[in-house]
């Protein structure tokens, strides 16, 4: 099967798995699209995205949303069938990533340079901006995908960074960026704004949903996010080099181009996160926006995002465990699984097996000295290799029964976390909790795990037996 | 102000800041049937049809209100370095 290399195409995989909704009668850009993209995720698990066709306002603009807002949607993303279950749609990604690096596909031409726009820019005419939370402090474009480079490393297209970031849009071209310590792309403005230069980026839309996954997940900072989306869709990434030396993905809807001004902080946000909070408003960086190339008709794909489950969730799950594994078993391969689902992986769920008392805390304690971790991994529960991370019964029985707080609770005191953690105190401060909820082994000799149940002998013939009886009743 | 503040005129005040410092950021593709209006002070932005906790000010939610003098006390994210020293010095 051929790749998707654009959300345009990938509207055609949803539409023939009977997972996209045409919404053909007339909405207001508030509160409707956020209402609905709030709505969509109450509904389940297995929603399909949205396509509003028909805005307030606009004469011929097209939002989509919810293009990653749920399981079988981010299984057609990865080419996988839509009933394919959480663990393993995350093996498939382990297994994929695994591969890393792949080749890229260079091209010249692409479809969004069939419309340039380089004098004048007004984004709000171009793309149907809307406020998506109540308490928003304006209207953001909230899944896109950046391109930057590193001033000091130009020519590395390893460090050329591709990351999400929210935009608050408040001006024709003039855009808030919130790129924090903690994001690669806050690298590159670091050294730009060291030499007093600013910092030239390209703001994609609509690249394709699995770059976007690509984009929000925590790869280490030399790795390419484009090598990485070609062994996850498994042909070579089309991106296209702008005169500027910048790659940029080919599937695109929309390509902005722009600086970050050099040194330069205004007011921004606040904006409902995925914490489930608002953010604040704080002082960040600006972009101005110099030229805009876009597809004829472009379709923009914004994302819904407030308390959990919401589309985003879906997004940043799958691609923040599968690095955290990675990364984690190199150095200890007794890891079975990582589920970092929970809002980006400040919860981590991972189960190993014990090479001695003590082992799974530290394994815990590796989780919080990757990349991510600096940022991530508030609470890390360790469990048993017996215990699927992914089965929250089986994860709640462990704490239930495998927990003693007087010697399983490791506090780690004054821990780095984001900023947008709404438990931080100060903000970007937290202390840190491992859950050791796994069985004890020797040298560790605590608790009575002498008798645990298993199965009655038979069971899983009976399991096979039942199953069939089942399938015949019903048909 | 009170519940008579005026919130139609051409720059209305901010609903968030009550900054008179406004500007019309764009008008609707389709001729009339929205505005956008932006604070120049706090960067808030509305249109002009959103519901009214949006774009009146004695409705907007006590918890999002902003006093223009914070604006300059924000936390810096991120921090703006030094510059390097030349090295031609």
């Amino acid at each position: 099967m051929a790749a998707v290399q654009g959300v345009r195409d990938f509207l055609e995989v949803l539409e023939r798995n009977g997972q996209l909704l045409r919404i053909a009668e007339e909405v207001s850009l508030e509160p409707d699209i956020g209402a609905a993209g709030r709505a969509i995720s109450q509904l389940g698990e297995t929603m399909p995205a949205l396509s509003f066709e028909k805005i307030k306002g606009y004469n011929n603009a097209r939002i989509v949303t919810n293009i990653h807002g749920s399981w079988p949607n981010h299984a057609l993303i990865m080419g996988m069938p839509k009933d394919s279950d959480t663990r393993a749609q995350f093996f498939e990604f382990v297994r994929r990533y695994q591969q890393y690096p792949g080749k890229v596909e260079r091209v010249k031409d692409a479809p969004w340079m069939e419309n340039v726009i380089e004098k004048d820019v007004n984004l709000f005419d171009i793309l149907p901006l809307f406020r998506l939370n109540r308490g928003d402090g304006g209207f953001y474009i909230d899944k896109s995908c950046v391109i930057s480079r590193d001033p000091d490393d130009f020519e590395n297209d390893n460090v050329q960074n591709v990351g999400l970031y929210r935009l608050e849009v408040k001006g024709p071209n003039r855009i808030g960026i919130q790129p924090i310590p903690e994001h690669d792309i806050a690298i590159h403005l670091a050294h730009a704004e060291e030499r007093g230069e600013d910092l030239p980026i390209y703001i994609t839309l609509g690249a394709s949903p699995l770059m976007e996954i690509v984009a929000s997940m925590p790869i280490l900072y030399n790795q390419s996010e484009y090598e990485m989306l070609s062994v996850l869709q498994g042909e070579p990434a089309k991106i296209v080099r702008m005169p500027s030396g910048h790659d940029v993905p080919w599937g695109a809807e929309y390509v902005l181009e722009g600086r970050i001004l050099s040194r330069v902080r205004e007011a921004e946000g606040p904006f409902g996160e995925f914490t489930g909070h608002y953010s604040g408003a704080r002082s960040m960086p600006v972009v101005e926006i110099d030229k805009v190339y876009h597809r004829t008709a472009p379709i923009f794909e914004p994302l819904y995002l407030g308390q959990p489950w919401t589309e985003i969730d879906y997004m940043m799950a799958i691609n923040t465990g599968a690095p955290l594994y990675v990364q984690m078993k190199e150095a200890f391969p007794e890891i079975v699984a990582v589920n970092a689902m929970y809002t980006h992986g400040l919860v981590v769920i991972i189960s190993t097996k014990r090479r001695m008392g003590g082992f799974a805390r530290t394994v815990g304690m590796r989780c919080m000295t990757t990349p991510h971790g600096l940022g991530y991994a508030k609470i890390v529960i360790m469990v048993d290799e017996t215990i699927d991370p992914f089965d929250l019964k089986q994860v709640m029985w462990a704490l239930s029964t495998k927990v003693n707080p007087a010697g399983d609770l490791i506090v780690l005191p004054h821990m780095s976390i984001l900023p947008l953690d709404p438990g931080a105190m100060p903000e970007g401060m937290t202390h840190k909790l491992i859950i050791d909820a796994t069985t004890p082994v020797p040298p560790d000799n605590r608790g009575n795990y002498g008798q645990p149940l298993d199965s009655p002998g038979g069971t899983a013939e009976w399991r096979q037996k039942l199953s069939k009886m089942l399938a015949e009743s019903v048909s | 102000m009170n519940a008579q503040t005026k919130t139609t005129t051409i720059h209305p005040v901010c609903p968030r800041c009550r900054s008179a410092e406004t500007d019309i950021l764009t008008r609707s593709p389709v001729k009339d049937v929205w505005i956008v209006h932006g604070c120049k002070v706090c960067f808030y932005a509305w249109r002009n049809t959103e519901p009214e906790e949006n774009i009146n000010p004695d409705k907007y939610p006590e918890a999002f209100r902003l006093d223009p003098a914070e604006v300059n006390n924000f936390i810096v994210v991120p921090t703006i370095p030094p510059l390097r020293k030349s090295e031609t010095g």
